[in-house]
């Protein structure tokens, strides 16, 4: 559970709009690593996320794509959401591997996917199937394409046998997670359980040419999880007691979000432009902004720089630790996720991509086109209060791990990418 | 009810997308496609790295979709 959010996010993105049509084979490798500050003593956060992606052509209309990717992350967490979480900071690691078969059929203006996916670790486990399917509509100015995805995952969870959610005790990393065959949950009654969680994602996305030198993508997105979506190990404090955080089972998500990009002819650039507005049936309601400008040097250099800008409101249930800690009652739903804070953030950061094309003869003898990139960004995050701060003597400076610092993290990404 | 309200709305999205965007079928000849083919004016040209933006994000917001990415898992408490 310790990636337990990121299993959920894959059943976020993984069903997102068709990518690019390929035309020919391509083989892609590329590495991040996501570097968080964090208050307590216990170290930062580090994640590491090496993905690997080859996609074959089997004949004139069939595509065969093959994925991997993986999650090393080792650092500091809190296990009590509590006025003060910097003293309970604890340190943790888990991997997680994450592995994609996809299927896809091309034809001259449409093409359809299918795709597998099998996601595990230690405490959560997830198998999702999807499909997507987009046509060029007459004069291949626009593209519209609509996916769906169902997973079907489990949750690690301590079998807490009838106890109420103020009674829960949570799970702790020596509790066994026991599984069969790799990817099924095996039950230790009276020890661990696995819970079930249903993910169904369905995205539909229009791309239109306005001019020779401006296009449009609007999506809409549209999700429904159902089951247990609770952190099994994290624990608020209630008065005297720390339950396990307890949240309802059923959310519903959507968002509408444009994006713009203008090519600039005469400075052989480009500029773009993202915006996003998220609700959810937990009181969640967001929006993004972020602008970028991708600018040639010579023939071989493209540089891109971007800002982005993020601000959401809190769920309807979430508190700032205090007054979980000190009102007679928590409610019927208890959270310490900053995911479901009033949080903002700002990301800065830049691109650089190497372009090397083959010509007549290949690059490294294979390769008709390969590009090296070389990413950075940084991430300033900002925690603000949910409640009334003036009532609220200890503040949400401390109720929360992550650093305080102007920088709050820092991320890279390797990649190279041939076409062959 | 909720499934059913949300099936309808991406539904009646989509027919709207579909029906509208038959404005754009003049809107660039083939020949004028140059600058669009461009790498940067692709959507998600980068799977990867859409990717891996989406697993920050995803780990470190409440919000959720809106690109085409693909991929995903992370591993951020």
């Amino acid at each position: 559970m310790r990636l337990q959010l990121a299993a959920l996010a894959a059943g976020a993105v993984a069903i997102g709009a068709p990518g690019p049509a390929r035309a020919d084979d391509r083989a892609e490798v590329s590495t991040s690593l996501f570097a968080e500050q964090r208050d307590g003593g216990k170290g930062g956060l580090t994640v590491i996320h090496p993905q690997a992606d080859l996609g074959v052509d089997l004949g004139r209309f069939v595509t065969l794509d093959v994925s991997y990717a993986a999650d090393a992350v080792s650092g500091a967490t809190s296990v009590i959401y509590q006025a003060d979480a910097v003293s309970s900071a604890t340190r943790f690691s888990d991997t997680r591997h994450e592995g994609t078969l996809g299927l896809g059929f091309h034809g001259k203006r449409s093409q359809i996917n299918f795709s597998a996916t099998v996601g595990t670790e230690r405490d959560y486990l997830s198998r999702q199937f999807g499909g997507s399917a987009s046509i060029d509509l007459p004069g291949r100015n626009t593209t519209v394409a609509l996916a769906y995805s169902h997973s079907f995952d489990l949750v690690c969870d301590k079998d807490n046998g009838m106890a109420t959610p103020q009674e829960a005790k949570a799970l702790t990393g020596a509790d066994p997670c026991d599984k069969s065959g790799g990817v099924f949950g095996k039950d230790r009654p009276g020890v661990t359980l696995w819970r079930g969680l249903s993910i169904d994602t369905a995205q539909t996305t229009l791309t239109q040419n306005l001019s020779p030198t401006m296009n449009l993508q609007i999506a809409l997105f549209g999700q429904i999880q159902e089951g247990f979506q609770s952190n099994p190990y994290r624990r608020v404090r209630i008065g005297q007691n720390s339950p396990q955080e307890h949240i309802p089972d059923t959310r519903d998500r959507w968002s509408l979000s444009a994006r713009l990009n203008r090519f600039l002819p005469r400075l052989h650039s480009a500029v773009h432009f993202d915006a996003r507005f998220y609700d959810d049936t937990w009181g969640v309601i967001a929006g993004d902004a972020e602008l970028g400008y991708s600018q040639y040097i010579g023939k071989s250099l493209l540089l891109k720089v971007h800002a982005r800008v993020y601000q959401q409101r809190a769920a309807r249930f979430f508190k700032d630790a205090f007054y979980y800690e000190t009102e007679s009652t928590a409610g019927a739903y208890f959270t310490g996720d900053r995911e479901l804070s009033p949080v903002r953030n700002a990301v800065f950061g830049g691109k650089l991509t190497l372009i090397t094309l083959g010509g007549d003869h290949p690059v490294w003898g294979l390769f008709d086109k390969l590009q090296f990139n070389l990413k950075a960004d940084v991430l300033m995050l900002d925690v603000l209060a949910a409640d009334d701060l003036a009532s609220n003597p200890v503040g949400v400076d401390k109720q929360f791990i992550y650093g305080n610092s102007l920088i709050d993290a820092v991320i890279l990404q390797l990649g190279l990418t041939g076409n062959y | 009810m909720r499934a059913h309200l949300v099936a309808i709305g991406l539904a009646s999205a989509l027919a709207a997308l579909s029906s509208g965007a038959g404005c754009g079928k003049q809107a660039v000849r083939a020949a004028e496609k140059e600058f669009l083919a461009d790498q940067v004016m692709v959507f998600d040209d980068d799977p990867h790295e859409a990717s891996s933006d989406d697993h920050i994000r995803t780990n470190r917001e409440g919000a959720a979709g809106g690109h085409g990415a693909g991929g995903g898992g992370c591993g951020c408490n």
